[in-house]
């Protein structure tokens, strides 16, 4: 309706400008009926816009586009981290600090040989010992719930069942000197400088 | 009624492969009629054993155990072969340079100042190691062993270097025996119950933190009632031991005469032989 309204005026102008004057609008376009005539662009025309479809869609479209790429990237596998204790540090490799090599005297080192020699018997009569005592203990507890079995099947279950309660389990081992009661430690400040590298 | 019947079954096994190979049929068939007669009665009535449940508490050492003279020279020779076999760390390049230097600049005698403004040459790596000690000889560390048996046995800061036991003086039918906390086993309650119950039930138990080791007894005892104490059903005892650490205590001291903390090569001189033989299996003092 509005559109008929537009196309009559249109006429009626662009037929009165004809006539008074001898410059004629150029039609560029034939979106533009006239130049000096109502800019009757589709907006105006009361078509519903188009773009509105369009563009969610488009926007929806660059979204799943960027997704996919940063799945990509993601995919790709991560960076190992480096283990710093596999990786000889440059200082170990200078020459300077190579100590002169001792000569032993031929006592010395028959002293060695036979000290180690000693020890590897100290260490295997101390190991024999463990094992015995370990082995021991063990002969010991499995004789005790023989006899509980005998006893009562109950309390036997109840002593063969699994502790949850003792792990995790903490306690502080020998230290050279005992410690000191009441003490207080002064207050320290250090630096932390480990590295810490995310993947 | 087929656990009893399964329970005598082994024994009886033993019996019949050791002893009846030269008897006859009709006797075996008879001591198993016996046998199984006299497990069924019992079975019904109550084992003939009264239950005790026992804490083995141990303190574990606080210190260090000092070494023996093969370990020292070991240790002496260990460290000097690390240090044969190690590259020159930086505080001994320091050292070297420090050295160096001093020897260059008392033979020269140039002038060399612009060197000793330099940061890092206000302190020569000598001082630095002689600022360490001092600061080291400002600690008063505890001492070690606090000599021979300065304490008494009833103090649990006795023997640093080793784990300790606790025993407990109690009456046993007539006579006073040094035992390992023990008390009569209840029904309802499991045996470890019955071992924590022992530990609390003792003067000091409430001080005694102690974690127990599992549910199962590391070892067990078993002794019969004199003649005149036993009755109808109660032949002897069997006790179950189980092992607990010491976690933390206030340090009261204990009285001498019912308890006393003790090494395991102190055992024999508390408690008696056949016990003894028994506790000495799960105790280990290595």
């Amino acid at each position: 309706m509005a559109g008929i309204v537009c196309r009559t005026a249109s006429r009626i102008i662009s037929s009165q400008v004809s006539c008074s004057s001898s410059v004629v609008a150029v039609r560029h376009s034939h979106w533009f009926t006239s130049m000096l005539s109502l800019k009757t662009s589709s907006p105006l025309r009361a078509e519903p816009k188009k773009k509105k479809k369009v563009d969610p869609r488009r926007e929806i479209m660059m979204k799943e586009r960027l997704k996919k790429k940063l799945k990509r990237l993601e995919k790709v596998a991560p960076e190992l981290i480096p283990i710093e204790d596999f990786i000889t540090p440059a200082k170990c490799l200078d020459e300077t600090r190579i100590r002169d090599a001792p000569k032993h005297s031929f006592e010395e080192s028959e002293r060695r040989a036979l000290l180690l020699k000693e020890w590897s018997r100290y260490k295997y009569s101390q190991h024999q010992t463990e094992m015995d005592t370990i082995n021991e203990a063990l002969e010991a507890q499995r004789q005790a719930l023989d006899e509980l079995k005998l006893e009562s099947e109950e309390l036997y279950k109840a002593a063969v069942s699994p502790d949850t309660d003792i792990f995790p389990f903490q306690h502080e081992g020998p230290s050279y000197t005992p410690p000191v009661t009441n003490y207080e430690a002064p207050e320290g400040k250090y630096n932390d400088i480990t590295r810490v590298y995310t993947q | 009624m087929a656990a009893p019947f399964t329970r005598v079954y082994r024994p009886l096994w033993r019996i019949i492969t050791t002893t009846t190979l030269n008897k006859g049929v009709r006797n075996v068939s008879s001591t198993r009629q016996q046998w199984s007669a006299q497990n069924v009665k019992t079975a019904g009535v109550a084992s003939p054993w009264a239950l005790h449940g026992a804490v083995c508490l141990q303190r574990l050492p606080v210190v260090s155990q000092d070494r023996s003279p093969i370990e020292d020279e070991f240790m002496e020779l260990m460290h000097q072969m690390e240090l044969e076999r190690s590259l020159l760390s930086d505080h001994e390049l320091r050292l070297l340079e420090d050295a160096a230097r001093m020897s260059r600049k008392q033979e020269e005698e140039s002038d060399e100042e612009e060197e000793d403004y330099r940061d890092k040459d206000i302190f020569t790596a000598q001082d630095l190691e002689d600022i360490w000690e001092q600061k080291l000889k400002q600690y008063q560390p505890a001492q070690r062993s606090q000599g021979v048996d300065e304490k008494g046995v009833s103090s649990s800061e006795r023997c640093l270097a080793e784990s300790l036991i606790l025993l407990v003086k109690k009456d046993v039918g007539s006579q006073k025996l040094w035992l390992l906390p023990q008390i009569q086993w209840q029904t309802g309650e499991t045996l470890r119950q019955t071992a924590e119950r022992a530990l609390a039930s003792l003067p000091v138990g409430a001080d005694l933190k102690a974690t127990f080791l599992g549910n199962a007894p590391c070892g067990f005892y078993k002794y019969k009632y004199p003649k005149d104490i036993q009755k109808e059903g109660s032949v002897g005892a069997k006790v179950f031991f189980f092992k607990a650490l010491l976690s933390g205590h206030k340090h009261l001291p204990l009285e001498k005469n019912s308890f006393a903390w003790v090494k395991k090569d102190e055992l024999q001189d508390f408690l008696k032989p056949e016990y003894l033989k028994q506790v000495r299996r799960f105790i280990m003092a290595l």
